[in-house]
């Protein structure tokens, strides 16, 4: 093995959960909640140390007494510790947090000397240079990273996808719809490059239908309507249907195949509940295709939404991005949701080139609509960014601490994008 | 967090994991650890109750020679049942052959204590030439207790002694270690790579020396010597000389190696005093990233007091201050 | 508050209200440009320079005013006593002008000989009071300082907890 010849370190920082782990392997080593409880004591003296007296900062251990992630929540219960997301909407809001994310994530998580590894770290689109800048300061000046590369986690999703068995030319040219928990949107990429200016966000995501499913549940009374319950509920029982009303009807048929139950167990081993499963099954996914179900103020759904989006993009690349959809997150997993989707954006399309074909006279050659879902979906982004950070090229795309040291923090604004042989 | 963790969590969730997992799945994960540790978890053929955990050490031909084969086996042989040594993997050093369908059998303290023994792999590994010379250091005490230590013979043969090194992280940063009668010496040379680390470097170092008289009056004795190796083991180190480069001495005494629990917490702490020393110069960096941050925050808030249609400092809008006797402030006249 | 750091801060003050003198002054030499005369070259238009002052504390603090007819350079060299400090003072610097337009007076790179230069145009003078801006610099005088010896009391500091931590263990 060469000097370098460890592993890259690839780290997923959203706004719910972060995703840390070693390029080379097919799901990240750790998930937890990109969350950060500090100790109150010090969140206090922090502010009035830096102010005025040296006094505070004798034992000055203050800023190393902090938990991230799972270990953080259940601090945050208890007295001494304050909870806080570093990251609001994709972006990185505070970095002394966020410093010592990492700080935590490397040397306790992934046990690395940063000095030995590269390191991949992603950033939403339309990111501002001046977050880049940071992240590199961070990465440079604190922990001496090898290497470095910041991708756009849009583009590391397209790259995921190459694992589908549709996919064959490997373009970086496609849209992505990118659903987590809190927002899902949607990204047009070209050649590797967002399109900043088509990009759209639906306020509706996992989260969204969740609380839905909790809100079905109590209509109902169901013994047990915690938003955990609802969360499990929707992770195992929800699909897809291809129309609702059918599939009302199928349930009113055949209620043994489609009615279920879900148990509840609780930590008290003795006690469980049965809560009964219906409608929500197909319902609650359907809030993507049909959000007047739930939502009063946002009412396009999510076809329509990716046809725009598409739309407004350079019209050179308007058919590579029909052709190349991709889904990323866990929102996107239910069961045929892709064949929902490709299927309604067809008949969009279909719409529009009929209207066209009409007006202008002119056969239109066609536009071919493909949803590509994959096995890889609930990470895509963590792993797309492992399979970018394990080729060998990886690291001829990164910049060393050498080229930091020489150039300084404006290096990071551009980045080489990777082409995959 | 304080302390460096001696154990791999990855390690042990990965394998808690698989305990647990209900139906046996393909596990294909590879990790690392700190000083190019590389750990490689996998299936061994296509039986999925089989697994072959690997390690790959940098150093590992240096521990070969001090017996790191035989201390593992020794260290992981009351885990025969299921967990047994095989050929190495290619590109690694050391491979176990994990047998899950007896594991899962055994009780939870016997899955316990394998995870937890497990997940010390690479701190055992290290272990294996402190354990030498902690041997050598028991025969020496007992082969010198009655002898005049001071007499020139002595002393020349105690010099003489071997020392035992461990180039842990490639040829620029070892660990040394030398056993005589009454103490052990163990020095790690380091490398800093980065100017502003290497003068915290020595601020910190100076603190390591300067800690014993002070306060903690039974530790081990540290010296620090930049750029030049200590006499003991002038003669094993193949030294270039490097503005970068530094030497910080260990003495053990024998109160640090009393055997049983003392000595094994002793060989776990000293190993890992390279990465706790690295990653609390990171953290005092970091800390001081965010004191900088505050105050250039504080600096700005300053600075946006002259724009006199700015926001005051509270954030609220400051429209048409005026004077005492009611006249505004004229811009641009200054 | 030591001696001599009162009538260094007064003196600074002073001359600092005294140079910022500005008024808009188009180029002499390149059609419809408007320049900082004190950053160009000015060996045919010497007349747009005055007289540079320095005021020294000691040979290891003092400052340099640089005044033109529409700008005011000032270069600050902080007190640096050891290596320590050395560092502290070049991250510190550094850190502050990597986020120099949010500061825009401060120049990107300090003068030679200076750790840390801002520069005044008139555009400055007519958007902010001067009198501000003057508190602003002799603020960061003082300040500096005493962050700089803050983090390095806090570095001691650290370093002592740290040491003892991992020396405790042993026993």
């Amino acid at each position: 093995m060469a000097s370098m010849g460890t592993p890259a370190v690839v780290m997923d920082n959203g706004t719910g959960l972060t995703k840390l782990g070693f390029a080379g392997n097919d799901s990240p080593s750790f998930i937890f909640p990109t969350a950060i409880a500090t100790s109150t004591i010090a969140g206090k003296t922090s502010k009035s140390a830096a102010k005025t007296s040296f006094l505070a900062s004798k034992r000055g251990l203050e800023d190393l007494d902090f938990f991230i992630g799972d270990e953080a929540i259940n601090a945050a219960n208890g007295a001494n510790y304050s909870l806080s997301y570093p990251i609001k909407h994709g972006q990185v809001e505070n970095w002394d947090h966020m410093e010592r994310f990492w700080e935590n994530s490397i040397f306790k998580y992934l046990r690395c000397e940063p000095e030995d590894h590269y390191f991949l770290l992603t950033e939403p689109p339309l990111n501002p240079p001046e977050n880049r800048e940071n992240t590199a300061e961070i990465m440079f000046e604190s922990f001496n990273c090898a290497g470095l590369y910041i991708a756009v986690q849009a583009v590391l999703a397209l790259a995921a996808s190459w694992t589908s068995s549709k996919v064959k030319d490997r373009s970086l040219t496609g849209t992505v719809i990118d659903s987590g928990d809190g927002v899902t949107h949607v990204i047009p990429v070209a050649e590797g490059y967002v399109i900043g200016g088509a990009i759209k966000n639906i306020p509706l995501a996992g989260r969204d239908i969740t609380l839905f499913i909790q809100s079905l549940l109590r209509d109902r009374g169901e013994p047990d309507t915690s938003l955990q319950t609802a969360e499990k509920i929707k992770q195992q029982f929800c699909y897809v249907c291809p129309d609702i009303v059918k599939e009302f009807s199928k349930f009113d048929q055949y209620p043994q195949e489609k009615f279920a139950q879900y148990i509840v167990e609780y930590t008290d081993k003795n006690k469980t509940n049965t809560v009964d499963v219906g409608y929500e099954r197909f319902l609650a996914p359907e809030i993507f295709f049909n959000p007047e179900i739930c939502s009063s103020d946002y009412l396009t759904p999510l076809p329509t939404v990716v046809d725009q989006v598409i739309q407004a993009s350079p019209i050179d690349v308007r058919k590579k991005l029909y052709k190349n959809i991709v889904l990323s997150g866990g929102s996107t997993m239910f069961k045929d949701f892709g064949r929902r989707l490709q299927r309604d954006l067809k008949t969009l399309a279909n719409e529009r080139i009929e209207l066209s074909e009409r007006l202008s006279g002119v056969k239109s050659t066609g536009v071919d609509v493909q949803v590509i879902s994959h096995k890889k979906q609930r990470n895509a982004v963590w792993f797309g960014g492992s399979l970018l950070a394990q080729t060998s090229e990886f690291k001829s795309y990164c910049y060393t601490k050498q080229d930091y040291d020489e150039y300084g923090p404006s290096i990071v604004r551009n980045f080489s994008l990777f082409s995959v042989p | 967090m304080l302390q460096i963790e001696q154990n791999n969590l990855l390690l042990e969730k990965t394998i808690t994991e698989l305990i647990n997992s209900e139906d046996l799945k393909t596990v294909e994960r590879l990790f690392t650890d700190f000083d190019f540790t590389t750990y490689h978890v996998s299936n061994l053929s296509d039986e999925k109750s089989l697994i072959l955990v690997s390690i790959y050490v940098k150093c590992w031909n240096d521990l070969v020679k001090y017996g790191v084969e035989s201390y593992l086996d020794s260290k992981y042989s009351k885990f025969s049942k299921f967990l047994t040594k095989t050929s190495q993997e290619s590109g690694y050093d050391y491979s176990f052959n994990l047998d899950l369908s007896i594991l899962k059998q055994e009780s939870i303290e016997v899955q316990d204590e394998l995870i937890s023994e497990l997940s010390n792999l690479k701190r055992n590994c290290i272990a294996a030439p402190f354990e030498q010379a902690f041997k050598r250091y028991d025969e020496l005490a007992q082969a010198y207790a009655n002898v005049d230590v001071y007499s020139e013979e002595v002393k020349q043969e105690l010099s003489n002694e071997s020392v035992l090194t461990i180039n842990y992280r490639g040829m620029d940063e070892s660990i040394y270690i030398k056993p005589s009668f009454d103490r052990v010496t163990v020095i790690f040379s380091t490398i800093f790579k980065d100017e502003t680390d290497k003068i915290f470097g020595k601020v910190f170092l100076q603190e390591f020396v300067d800690a014993r008289r002070r306060s903690v009056q039974t530790a081990p004795q540290v010296l620090y010597s930049h750029n030049e190796p200590p006499l003991d083991i002038k003669s094993s180190v193949n030294h270039h000389p490097n503005e970068n480069q530094g030497f910080v001495t260990f003495v053990l005494f024998p109160r640090h190696l009393t055997k049983g629990d003392r000595r094994d917490n002793c060989i776990s702490h000293i190993q890992f005093f390279r990465n706790y020393f690295h990653y609390h110069i990171k953290c005092a960096k970091a800390y001081m990233h965010s004191r900088m941050r505050f105050r250039v925050k504080e600096f700005l808030r300053v600075l946006n007091r002259a724009k006199p249609e700015n926001l005051d400092e509270d954030g609220k809008v400051i429209e048409n201050r005026k004077t005492a006797s009611g006249r505004r402030f004229e811009i641009g006249r200054a | 508050m030591s001696q001599s750091l009162k009538p260094y801060l007064t003196a600074v003050r002073s001359s600092l209200t005294a140079a910022i003198c500005l008024e808009d002054f188009s180029s002499q030499l390149v059609e419809r440009h408007n320049r900082p005369e004190i950053e160009v070259d000015n060996t045919h238009t010497p007349e747009l320079i005055l007289n540079p002052m320095a005021i020294a504390r000691n040979e290891n603090e003092k400052v340099l005013i640089e005044p033109s007819i529409n700008s005011v350079r000032v270069s600050i060299k902080i007190k640096q006593a050891d290596e320590i400090e050395q560092i502290l003072v070049h991250q510190f610097t550094r850190f502050l002008t990597s986020r120099a337009e949010n500061f825009f007076i401060l120049r990107r790179v300090p003068i030679k000989g200076y750790d840390i230069s801002f520069l005044v145009t008139n555009f400055h003078t007519e958007q902010m009071l001067k009198d501000k801006l003057v508190d602003f610099i002799i603020e960061f005088m003082e300040e500096v300082d005493k962050e700089i010896s803050e983090m390095k009391l806090f570095l001691n500091a650290r370093a002592r907890v740290i040491a003892e931590a991992y020396l405790t263990p042993f026993d």
